[in-house]
């Protein structure tokens, strides 16, 4: 099967800042993707070079297979849903759902109208009119509807209440159930993800810093606490993560695809929050090119 | 995506719908009544190659409306680069809606397209309609005052206000692409388009195609078909006729009145000529025969109207295509 996204050393360049640098990701479909990392981390760079909004500066990216925004049926494919939740406010809800239909080959007429009666919002309305959580309502439904293989979704949640937030990621779950599509999902919110994810990307200072599915992450992370002591005396094929010492203990966080041998110390499961929060801090795992710090991926 | 299109270009053409019904109305009603009294007063003139003179009246009395109708078409194509052309991609990228609407299984190459298209199309139409509404109701005017090169003139008539439309229209689309605000590519619009309006009419048109020069001695005939003869403020200056040579003919420079060494004369040497009141054009002519006095001057002919008319166009439609073409490469290039 073709990977959802495919990006060889995938760059991107705003006069001289890199906002998204080096960038090499696989990930395989079927997946609801978790892309995390702090504010200007480059995630959004990332969703727009996904969708075609914006182009490389250097290295590459296929979406699907296909070359992001290169043509009718690849945009047909992608279902984009940016971070403001941007409509057309001169336009009336049911102007947006008619011009859906009109440009789109696989528009579900059925499941848009469903979606604007369920949401209890007047057709008639026009969409400048609408609350910023009635909006992105509306732009999430013009990114379904057209029934994309993959949906990306640009911090669809941040402008919704608790509420409105649960519904929308349990009809984000259904969509996924019922038509296997394929979803990215970027939020600084670990909890909102941890929700719904099985796939995690953790971006920051323009750099990927963990990507793998949250199962297999959170098995061979741990935490581990112990006495006073220097990380490399820990066995080989262990990996320090972190490393936290006071006067008389010390704590790490582990990677270790074998299980951990037992030893003088406490081992304990690690959360997402805390394996996200850590990778954030930690610097860049490889000799990259260096990232500048507190890159702005908006634009 | 005609019909978005049209969605959000509704304001911008109802307001032009009712201007240019408004001056239709206008112009009908009274061009009417003014192509009648033109009529009258030609068949009441036994020789209108000579004048007559209610002419003049008639002239005056419709130099408001006259200014009023030229200040419309000048306007025009300014207000269609500033009110259609900055705000048409502008506008989306403003409110970010483009990251909607791009992604509607649809590339930006085409919504470009099909905008770029069909506005361009509204924008020459319009300045169609404009230009011969007054065309139509000046041709009168024109007709006596055989001054069709005059920048006002030559500029709202014939097919000028149609390359002066696409040429703004894309000239706003361009600045709004390249700004990504619509405030700001309006002004940059406007200050640019009136810009090079000045650059052409001052420095281009007059050298559009080779110009004539003439030389026009100085006696009762060539003296009675000019406009006026006159020295500036200071009497002992030099001396200048006004509207010198052919007439509707576009004359591009002309000398002061010199004598046959082709030295410029001062006032105070032919004062007992131009300071005589019972004298006119024709008299001082006669006045002045005896003195040997010429001027040199350069015109474009009056068989050069059209052509100058159509090499004008074609350089703003040039223009406007090449404008066209920077919005796809634009937009091809960086879309957020």
């Amino acid at each position: 099967m073709t990977a959802i996204v495919e990006a060889h050393a995938l760059g991107k360049r705003f006069g001289a800042r890199w906002a998204l640098a080096d960038c090499t990701l696989n990930i395989p479909p079927g997946h609801v993707v978790g892309l995390v990392g702090p504010n200007g981390a480059g995630k959004s760079t990332l969703l727009k070079l996904a969708c075609g909004l914006l182009t490389p500066t250097s290295g590459s990216i296929t979406v699907l297979g296909g070359r992001p925004g290169s043509g009718r049926e690849q945009i047909a494919k992608v279902g984009y849903l940016a971070q403001d939740a941007p409509v057309e406010p001169a336009l009336s809800i049911a102007d947006h759902l008619r011009l859906g239909a009109h440009l789109n080959p696989r528009w579900d007429k059925a499941l848009a109208s469903a979606r604007i009666a369920s949401l209890g919002l007047d057709p008639k309305q026009k969409a400048g009119k609408l609350s910023g959580g009635q909006r992105a309502q509306l732009a999430l439904t013009m990114a379904t509807s057209k029934h994309p293989q993959v949906l990306i979704l640009d911090e669809p949640v941040a402008s919704l209440d608790p509420l409105a937030r649960r519904d929308f990621l349990k009809l984000l779950m259904d969509t996924v159930a019922e038509h296997g599509t394929s979803v990215i999902l970027s939020s600084h919110l670990i909890s909102d993800l941890e929700r719904v994810c099985d796939y995690l990307v953790v971006l920051a200072a323009a750099q990927v810093r963990l990507v793998g599915e949250v199962e297999e992450l959170t098995a061979v992370h741990r935490w581990i606490t112990c006495t006073r002591r220097d990380g490399d005396t820990l066995p080989a094929g262990v990996e320090v993560v972190s490393a936290k010492h006071t006067d008389r203990q010390s704590t790490f966080m582990v990677r270790s695809d074998t299980p951990m041998p037992p030893g003088d110390w406490v081992s304990e499961p690690v959360g997402l929050e805390d394996l996200v929060l850590t990778y954030m801090e930690r610097g860049p795992a490889s000799a990259g090119p260096v990232a500048p710090r507190n890159v702005e991926s908006a634009r | 995506m005609i019909w978005l299109t049209w969605r959000q270009f509704r304001f911008q053409a109802t307001v032009t719908l009712t201007i240019l019904a408004a001056a239709t109305i206008y112009v009908m009603t009274t061009g009417l009544r003014m192509h009648h009294a033109y009529a009258a007063d030609i068949a009441a003139c036994p020789h209108p190659e000579i004048g007559c003179r209610f002419f003049l009246s008639f002239q005056g009395s419709y130099n408001a409306e006259e200014r009023l109708l030229e200040m419309l078409v000048f306007a025009a194509p300014a207000l269609i680069g500033i009110f259609w052309g900055a705000p048409l991609i502008a506008a989306e990228l403003e409110r970010g809606s483009h990251r909607m609407l791009w992604n509607q299984s649809v590339t930006p190459t085409r919504w470009l397209a099909v905008k770029l298209a069909i506005l361009a199309l509204a924008a020459l139409l319009t300045a169609a309609v404009l230009s011969l509404l007054l065309t139509w109701w000046a041709s009168p005017l024109d007709q006596r005052s055989n001054d069709r090169f005059a920048a006002m003139t030559f500029g709202t008539r014939g097919v000028t206000p149609l390359g002066y439309a696409a040429f703004a229209f894309a000239l706003g689309t361009v600045l709004g692409l390249l700004i990504r605000r619509t405030l700001p590519a309006m002004a940059v619009t406007l200050a640019v388009f009136i810009a090079l309006q000045i650059v052409f009419a001052a420095v281009l048109r007059p050298n559009l195609l080779p110009s004539t020069a003439a030389t026009m001695p100085i006696n009762a005939t060539t003296m009675s078909q000019v406009g006026g003869i006159g020295t500036g403020p200071d009497p002992s200056g030099p001396v200048q006729i006004f509207r010198p040579g052919k007439a509707d003919a576009w004359i591009l420079s002309a000398t002061n009145l010199e004598n046959s060494s082709g030295h410029e004369i001062s006032g105070n040497q032919v004062s007992t000529c131009l300071n005589n009141q019972s004298l006119d054009l024709t008299g001082i002519g006669d006045c002045l025969a005896p003195y040997n006095l010429h001027i040199d001057y350069t015109y474009q002919p009056a068989d050069n109207y059209w052509p100058l008319q159509w090499l004008e166009t074609g350089f703003y439609l040039a223009l406007a295509a090449l404008l066209g073409g920077a919005c796809f490469w634009r937009i091809r290039r960086h879309r957020d």
